[in-house]
């Protein structure tokens, strides 16, 4: 019995010493550190390396340092787990002491995060979460959002369908959890107040194996489909639309994640010609994302996707903003400022800058799968200048109504 | 089993014999209540348990040891005893108060242990108790609960002969009030117990009476005795 | 004795604590009620269950929901979330007892799956998978705010203690070696009189109950809910916590939560390869100390 309280309170002590271990106070010409939580193990882990490698390209670009101070980047692993990604941001906020907190994939990362960033004061960047309400019904006063709202890009598609196609009876089938009720929710908002009709909505379950009995019920006499799938999901369902023959008869159009560029270069002709809306393309035209596109490619070895230009983007921005405060990146009231003020005329994915509530104003490209040089790409077929999360609607009027869910907008056409 | 029929009068001991596989331990897994009944009826004291759980059998005063020893193995053997003793008694449930403290349970806990020769054992984990220790145990167990009816089966089961004759000794002593029925391969220690002997064969019971008259019985001594 | 020990060293490190390292035991205060709590069943009664974390996010649900949605404060938050978490035991209870061994886990797997559905699918009460955000720590009136690490530190560190104190008493009660009787032999047990089934259903639905507390104590904790604290990790993480330290000693669970959550926050800073590193500490606990750690070192090698 002895011997085991003797170990036992050894250990203890042996761990209270090592975490006690004294942490030296930041001097001006010590490192600026930036935490970055990604998700690196687990189904996410693919775009976390995507995520990581985007943030050290843009560094690696600039010598990693600004003004004059270096750059330390601390990455952790958030297993796309929200108490794990709490107890990562406490580590390199209360341990590590950070200026900067950035990074998250998963909404329900974002929501959990949110208080804690809050109570702690610490300035943050949201480059890939986006669940609408982060910066809507929600907002932090210390997170800007540096990627999109999830049913930003999707307001303009739908007013481009009203404009450019004669859909007006569209099924929708989407990925049963937020991320897919916000994306077909904001189409149909727009699409139903231009005259547009939503005829079906279908939730497919995230561990859904086989379409076949979703295909089936899909509507015949729509005159196109809406759908939003990621990853996996996306590959089936785009392929298993082809094996049904329903290719030819029902055009599809889709929210941006199910051609975004992790899943597009495993995709064949069953893709081609498939319409869908993001705020980024790899086939941009523009000279900051040709050269971004080709250092990605050469230093990853891979196709970027809108997961690497986030980070990339919000690599550049949090420079910006510590730039714009002449490297005191410690002084977190000036540097939220700095971000929050941040106005980039020529990104990767165009001009952007920051609305009131921490969300970018920023273009939104229809795209179009296309077969160029033997590489499938999402071809950008019409630009949306300017796009604000909350479209043309005022900010106010807008939150009033609820949050896109899985019953709202309410599916008034669907019998 | 095939339409057997066996009656034991309170307070009698009575044998039950048969080669390997004749139905013995079904016949006490179904007096028990450890095996559901198909067909027939059970009647213990006067009332119909043929549907009954076994606890509830056991809550009557029917209590049974088991051919291969059947303990709590890494527990004490005080503890083995205090399951046994609290089992029937409301104790059982108390979650707020020590074990340890409970004198009475400690008290009759020792005194059965004392019956069964194991005193001097009580701190001793059932696991490192010799063969012998454990089957004494598995008596003591049974009778803890101070039954009215004991199954016995086979309690001398891989006993050296000095330890069976020990069991014999410990089985002569028991309270005459306990009814008893035992299974029990070696005949002498069966009959040393036991005045009635009851034969089952392939399911059925082929003699039944007392122990001189199934010695005589000519097909008794063609397939069991006489093997 | 090394429970009092530990819990004695740690309140009396705790001031001199950086707030990280902080946060950190106090999850292992709360992680080590829910161990505990689990090896009632699993080294008590000898009930593998892999359905944990739905009595423990049930709880947490329950907290969420009633702090962000009706502002209810300490004593409504913490009678409500056992309470649930004990009706959810004790109707699952039901369905699982019959079932034992392998089938036991599968049946408690499912049931938990049962849960996470409700967590993630009944938006319109948990928000879904975007979780519930923003639930405050309860105001004790006491002259410190369990918003700051150190305050609620202590209070996880009496709550585990008293939790510890109650499971202990059950543990050494005519009624806790019953569940013992009933993990060595159930036969043994029906034969003696013991209604099995009633007493692995009492031993369910009180180890539902304190993985509920654990659970209340968690959402204050986090300050947030989401369907990951009631998935099957979640469950698998607090067996093989209990695996680890040492199942049927309550001090063992509790010492594996310690471990588990240590690794996983200190390992995964120096690499990526944490898990595998984890899994190595899994297989080679099982092989050498099949008993756990604590099992290993009470028991010395015959």
């Amino acid at each position: 019995m002895t011997r085991i309280r003797l170990v036992a309170s050894v250990v203890l002590l042996a761990l209270a010493t090592s975490l006690a271990a004294p942490v030296g106070a930041p001097a001006q010409s010590a490192p600026i550190k930036i935490g970055f939580l990604a998700p690196l193990t687990g189904p996410f882990a693919q775009i976390g390396k995507d995520m990581v490698n985007g943030n050290q390209l843009y560094l690696a670009e600039i010598g990693g340092q600004v003004a004059g101070r270096k750059i330390e980047v601390l990455v952790e692993d958030d297993e796309g787990n929200p108490a794990t990604a709490l107890n990562k941001s406490r580590k390199l906020v209360e341990q590590d002491k950070i200026s900067i907190l950035t990074g998250g994939m998963l909404a329900n990362v974002g929501y959990a995060l949110q208080p804690y960033i809050d109570a702690q004061k610490i300035p943050t960047t949201y480059p890939v979460i986006a669940a609408d309400d982060i910066t809507q019904r929600k907002p932090a006063k210390w997170i800007v959002r540096t990627g999109w709202s999830t049913s930003q890009p999707m307001h303009p598609f739908a007013d481009w369908v009203l404009k450019n196609t004669k859909y007006r009876k569209i099924a929708a089938i989407g990925m049963d959890y937020a991320f897919g009720y916000e994306i077909i929710g904001g189409f149909q908002q727009v699409f139903e107040e231009g005259g547009g009709q939503i005829v079906q909505r279908i939730w497919a379950p995230l561990n859904t194996n086989d379409f076949a009995p979703f295909l089936a019920q899909l509507r015949r006499d729509a005159d196109a489909v809406l759908a939003l799938f990621t990853g996996r999901l996306a590959l089936q369902f785009v392929k298993q639309y082809e094996e049904a023959g329903l290719k030819g008869k029902l055009p599809l159009l889709g929210g941006g994640t199910i051609t975004d560029e992790t899943v597009l270069p495993q995709m064949g002709d069953e893709a081609l010609g498939l319409i869908t809306a993001l705020h980024y393309s790899q086939a941009l035209d523009n000279p900051a994302n040709a050269k971004f596109s080709r250092a990605f490619e050469a230093s990853a070895g891979k196709i970027a996707s809108y997961y690497s230009e986030a980070t990339y983007t919000n690599a550049r921005w949090i420079v910006e903003a510590i730039k714009a405060v002449g490297g005191k990146a410690e002084d977190r009231d000036a540097l939220l400022a700095a971000l929050r003020r941040v106005d980039l005329k020529e990104s990767a994915r165009g001009p952007l800058k920051v609305d009131d509530f921490g969300n970018p104003i920023q273009n939104i490209y229809i795209r179009k799968v296309e077969r160029v040089g033997g590489k499938l790409q999402n071809t950008v077929i019409a630009t949306y200048p300017g796009v604000s999360q909350f479209w043309k609607y005022k900010p106010d009027e807008y939150m009033k109504r609820p949050l896109y869910g899985r019953d709202y907008p309410p599916c008034k056409y669907c019998q | 089993m095939d339409d057997v029929e066996l009656a034991v009068r309170p307070g009698e001991r009575r044998a039950l014999i048969g080669p390997n596989g004749a139905g013995k331990t079904t016949l006490f897994n179904l007096v028990a209540g450890a095996l559901p009944v198909t067909a027939g009826r059970i009647e213990l004291f006067g009332r119909d348990v043929t549907r009954m759980p076994s606890h509830r059998r056991a809550a009557l005063g029917l209590t049974r040891t088991f051919q291969i020893s059947n303990l709590f193995a890494s527990l004490s053997v005080l503890d083995n005893c205090r399951l046994a003793v609290q089992a029937l008694t409301a104790a059982k449930f108390a979650m707020h108060r020590p074990l340890a403290r409970d004198a009475v349970l400690r008290a009759r806990a020792e005194e059965t242990l004392a019956a069964v020769g194991l005193a001097d054992r009580a701190a001793a984990t059932v696991r490192n108790l010799s063969h012998g220790e454990q089957r004494q145990l598995e008596i003591g167990l049974a009778l803890a609960g101070r039954p009215r009816l004991l199954l016995l089966d086979e309690p001398t089961a891989g006993l050296s002969p000095a330890e069976s004759a020990a069991m014999a000794r410990l089985l002569g002593r028991l309270d005459p009030a306990i009814t008893v029925l035992i299974i029990e391969h070696d005949m002498d220690i069966a009959l040393e117990v036991a005045r009635h002997v009851t034969v089952l064969h392939y399911g059925r019971v082929i003699a039944d009476g007392t122990r001189d008259a199934v010695r005589a019985d000519p097909t008794v001594r063609e397939i069991y005795l006489g093997a | 004795m090394i429970g009092v020990g530990a819990l004695v060293a740690a309140a009396a490190v705790a001031p001199t604590l950086p707030s990280y390292p902080l946060t950190l035991l106090t999850q292992v205060a709360i992680m080590a009620i829910l161990a505990m709590s689990l090896d009632i069943l699993l080294g008590y009664t000898g009930l593998p269950s892999l359905g944990h974390a739905a009595y423990f996010g049930t709880a947490a649900y329950a907290v969420g929901i009633l702090a962000t949605e009706r502002q209810a404060g300490f004593l409504t938050c913490l009678v409500a979330g056992v309470l649930l978490a004990t009706a959810a035991a004790a109707l699952f209870g039901l369905v699982a007892i019959r079932a034992t061994g392998t089938y036991f886990l599968m049946i408690t797997l499912a049931l938990g799956m049962v849960v996470w559905g409700l967590a993630f699918r009944w938006v319109s009460l948990t928000k879904g998978d975007n979780g519930i955000a923003g639930v405050p720590r309860p105001d004790l009136a006491l002259p410190w705010s369990l918003a700051a690490p150190l305050p609620f530190f202590y209070f996880a560190l009496v709550a585990a203690a008293l939790a510890w104190a109650a499971l202990g008493t059950l543990a050494r009660s005519p009624f806790g070696l019953t569940l013992q009787g009933i993990r060595e032999s159930e036969t043994r047990m029906r034969a003696l009189g013991y209604d099995v089934w009633l007493h692995k259903y009492l031993a369910f639905v009180i180890s539902g109950g304190f993985a509920g507390f654990a659970g209340v104590l968690w959402a204050w904790y986090n300050g947030f809910v989401s369907p990951v604290d009631v998935q099957l990790v979640t469950s698998v993480e607090t067996l093989l916590m209990v695996a680890l330290g040492g199942p049927g000693t309550l001090a063992g669970p509790a010492l594996g939560a310690a471990v588990i959550v240590f690794l996983k926050n200190f390992v995964s800073v120096y690499t990526k390869r944490w898990l595998l590193i984890l899994g190595a500490v899994y297989i080679g606990v099982i092989l050498f100390a099949p008993r756990g750690v604590l099992g290993a070192l009470r028991a010395p090698r015959r």
